[in-house]
């Protein structure tokens, strides 16, 4: 297959994916730093380069609740957003997933407010973690676009049959130009099919009433039938990851592990933070300090077993967190991975850190020092801190 | 011991949950209801004003002579909302005539029923439960 080198951000790569892809319906609402998405898109309907149907909507609450109805009538869905406009589709966001629709959105991730802040933090996606969507962290603009590419699929899988959103880090990925290697357009078309939709209200031979009330008789069988398709999800996301790489060449899981195999200090993030902590690992590794990484891709569904797996040979831990659950503890991505250790009945020394909110920096040494930290508690000269932030001005 | 009723599992029931049309005809929904009209054939002028505002297809319409004609309520899912007393033009003709009459009368086709004079010329009261029962032996 004859791949093209270009140059994109993420946000470039997203909608290049979805131009190829053609959804038969998007509906969005703009916002930072997701605004360029739907932008460059919209060029392309202009342009007659997609045959999608693009329905422009007074805010992200109608946005969501277009691509509802629309996934509804058998239409392959997407649309993008961010920060406060995903918090906005909140409850229509839990509506979709009910319902089971495989919508798919580009969610490029950013500080909540308040304060007003425009930058990365993974505060927005965290947020809707119990929304019961598929949940994709990307490290760069690559990744955003293979993601896309296999969201479809994962999503629309009869086993699934759920909403996906892929995220990438709000202008760390989103405004940040890479290199990339891009698909020629038949084969990403012939990769993500025909859509299936679960069903269709616009079938008029058969029809259906969606999203009707279910009391006390039925809805305790129908959050069962959605917590075992979001387990049915892990597999497909790893059928679906093995596929890709028989076409594309490149594959992916729930998580990466890297350089995990001997390493006597793991840590644990995701997004872009993953790119720089393997560059830390690196100059740790010449220094002679075994580090390892654990780069979570799938949020939602988690990977629990995966990661204690992994970390059952490690002497200490440490999970950064680009959030606050403000649960006095740690933040969800240490509070989830805490939650695998109890059940693989392990005890790791678990040191977690808070980073990075409303796009404050971290750099290598900021990272190095985490894993210097772990070396000191496995030696047993310090004890494991919970929700430290780090480079606080104090 | 109460017999628990036979009802799908989480593997069986369709994906989202979305149900086949038609469906209300077996839910009942008449067991809502917390007031009763009562249609009163003789007062009728067979309009089927009450039929086109029924927000729950509760007017039962048979064939009669001159067309269709209102028949009784349909119990089963009437929810007792009063929209067909309201809006039914014989008793806004004798609300009316009431308050010519007594100015200070503080009624509405709706809620005329039990006043002096309404009863007799209406064609559709609305009722609490316990009349409807024991006046109209309607459950």
């Amino acid at each position: 297959m004859e791949k093209t080198i270009a140059a994109r951000t993420g946000n470039e790569a997203m909608a290049e994916a979805m131009r190829q892809i053609n959804p038969d319906v998007c509906a969005a609402y703009p916002i930072t730093p997701a605004t360029e998405i739907m932008q460059i898109f919209a060029g392309f309907v202009n342009d007659g380069k997609v045959k999608t149907n693009l329905i422009t909507v007074e805010s992200e609450h109608s946005a969501m609740s277009a691509c509802v109805g629309s996934a509804a009538s058998g239409a392959r869905t997407m649309t993008a957003t961010s920060s406060q406009g995903l918090a906005y589709m909140h409850e229509i966001l839990f509506i979709a997933a009910g319902i089971r629709l495989p919508i798919v959105l580009a969610e490029v991730n950013r500080n909540i407010s308040a304060p007003i802040n425009i930058h990365c933090d993974h505060s927005d996606t965290m947020a809707e973690r119990d929304s019961g969507w598929i949940q994709l962290f990307s490290e760069n603009p690559q990744e955003a676009y293979d993601a896309m590419i296999m969201a479809p699929r994962i999503a629309e899988h009869k086993d699934v049959s759920l909403p996906i959103m892929v995220t990438t880090d709000g202008f760390i990925i989103s405004h940040g130009m890479e290199r990339i290697e891009l698909y020629p357009d038949a084969e990403v078309q012939k990769f993500v099919g025909e859509y299936k939709a679960p069903y269709n209200v616009l079938d008029v031979d058969h029809p259906i009433t969606v999203g009707s009330i279910v009391l006390q008789d039925y809805t305790f069988e129908f959050k069962k039938a959605q917590h075992e398709a979001m387990k049915n999800a892990k597999r497909v996301i790893l059928e679906v990851g093995r596929e890709f790489a028989k076409t594309f060449g490149k594959e992916y899981g729930l998580i990466e592990a890297y350089k995990c195999d001997d390493a006597d200090y793991i840590t644990i993030s995701l997004g872009s933070t993953a790119g720089t902590t393997k560059t830390a690992v690196e100059e740790l590794r010449a220094e002679g300090i075994k580090a390892g990484l654990i780069k979570i891709r799938s949020f939602r569904p988690f990977p629990a077993e995966e990661i204690a797996a992994i970390l059952s040979k490690a002497k200490a831990v440490a999970v950064l967190d680009r959030s606050e659950s403000m649960s006095n503890q740690a933040g969800p991505v240490a509070t989830e991975v805490k939650n695998g250790l109890y059940d693989a009945g392990m005890k790791v020394p678990l040191a977690s850190y808070i980073y990075g909110l409303g796009g404050r920096e971290i750099f290598i040494e900021d990272i190095k020092d985490v894993y210097k930290e772990l070396k000191n508690i496995a030696d047993g000269k310090s004890k494991p801190e919970q929700a430290k932030y780090i480079g606080l001005k104090v | 011991m109460v017999k628990k009723p036979e009802l799908k599992t989480w593997k069986d029931i369709a994906v989202g949950g979305f149900v086949e049309s038609g469906t209300a005809e077996y839910f009942h929904t008449g067991g809502w209801r917390s007031k009763v009209p009562v249609w009163q054939k003789q007062n009728c002028i067979q309009c089927l004003t009450c039929w086109a505002f029924c927000p729950d297809n509760s007017i039962k319409v048979v064939d009669g002579a001159k067309g269709k004609e209102r028949a009784g309520f349909d119990y089963d899912f009437c929810k007792g909302c009063g929209i067909c007393a309201e809006e039914c033009p014989q008793n806004n003709k004798i609300t009316k005539e009431l308050k010519t009459k007594d100015a200070s009368l503080k009624i509405t086709p709706s809620t005329g029923s039990g006043k002096p004079g309404f009863d007799e010329k209406a064609a559709i009261l609305f009722v609490g439960l316990k009349e409807a029962k024991d006046k109209y032996n309607i459950k």
